[in-house]
């Protein structure tokens, strides 16, 4: 077995030019999702499943504890084939869902995705699920940034 | 001085008349008995007649509902639980979906045996809807259907409570506290 020989350029003998350009990307590759990762934080994920494959609730608080606003445009999971924001709203007595196209998290802020307010809308399950699995979902936000989470399945029967 | 007279009232009538009230709101005469005609999880034409010495909460919603039919169901068994083992058997709850066209009674059994066994599916047709839902003065509708197929459906969010004869006495809304719906719950049940 011949292994192909690999060139190696000491860091410090590259042209500036090249060097920076180098810097550049090698930053727009790693620090996203390490500053996703710092600054974006979440708590209580679960996803409320209901029997069969009627359309479960993706719960969770989303504090933004970086000094950047940021835009959440939606979600997507490997567990389901369609998921969309929603809220429930309550107008005289009579309760109906409006879909979210997208939720401003200003700096330092937090929203709750919670019981009769934002829920994610988890439609066509991928595969059976069943109470206590983790399910991850992706985050997406305006500026390209993502933030998995893992959620955990809950009883439909839980509050 | 004149700051403490309203909490000094304020607890003089919670002490003095908090037995004797619903912590809920009363709609005793206010609501006519519960009549209806509709179609149970098992496919059977069934009248409120069925249900008559039970305590009945009338729950109007659709399966397809991730966020708020769940949560009023789950609040509902919830306090379900911390009724007495004789109470909890003689209370039921009827959920009634204004969404037959997805809503078959297979859909229906699986869905409220997941809150538990007091939990009773509902549904029927246009005509059956319209004359339960206009019997206690709420409105149903439908949205536009996505590219899915999917569709939201607009019900009532409140619980419509009735005694063992069948009376309309209390209208349960989420933003009530916990004790105060178990509390009621317990009443209805030696309610007339």
């Amino acid at each position: 077995m011949r292994t192909l020989p690999v060139l190696t350029i000491p860091l410090d003998k590259l042209p500036s030019l090249i060097r920076t350009v180098c810097g550049i990307a090698l930053f727009l590759v790693a620090v996203p999702p390490a500053l996703a990762a710092e600054t974006l934080t979440t708590e209580e994920a679960r996803i409320r499943l209901l029997p069969g494959d009627l359309p479960a609730a993706g719960y969770f608080t989303l504090r933004n504890t970086g000094d950047t606003d940021l835009i959440l445009v939606g979600a997507q999971s490997p567990a389901f084939g369609n998921v969309e924001m929603h809220r429930s709203v309550d107008r005289d007595g009579v309760a109906s869902m409006q879909p979210v196209e997208q939720l401003e998290l200003a700096a330092g802020e937090q929203i709750a995705f919670a019981p009769q307010g934002y829920h994610l809308m988890l439609m066509q399950r991928a595969r059976p699920l069943a109470v206590g699995e983790e399910v991850e979902i992706t985050l997406l936000f305006e500026d390209a940034r993502r933030l998995t989470v893992t959620f955990q399945t809950v009883s439909p029967a839980s509050l | 001085m004149g700051k403490w007279v309203v909490p000094v009232l304020v607890s003089l009538w919670l002490t003095g008349c908090g037995e004797q009230e619903w912590q809920t709101k009363d709609i005793s005469g206010l609501m006519p008995p519960l009549e209806f005609t509709l179609t149970d999880e098992k496919g059977n034409t069934v009248d409120a007649e069925r249900f008559r010495g039970k305590s009945t909460l009338l729950y109007f919603g659709f399966t397809h509902c991730p966020d708020v039919c769940p949560t009023t169901l789950a609040r509902l068994g919830t306090a379900i639980r911390q009724l007495d083992d004789e109470i909890r058997e003689d209370t039921e709850v009827l959920f009634v979906s204004v969404d037959p066209a997805r809503d078959d009674p297979e859909t229906l059994k699986e869905y409220t045996d997941a809150f538990g066994s007091q939990f009773v599916g509902l549904t029927g047709d246009k005509e059956a809807l319209d004359a339960l839902t206009r019997r206690y003065r709420v409105t149903y509708g439908y949205g536009d259907k996505d590219d899915n197929g999917n569709y939201d459906v607009s019900h009532s969010s409140a619980v419509f409570a009735f005694n063992g004869q069948g009376e309309a006495r209390l209208l349960i809304r989420d933003s009530d506290p916990m004790e105060a719906v178990v509390a009621d719950l317990e009443r209805l049940a030696d309610d007339a």
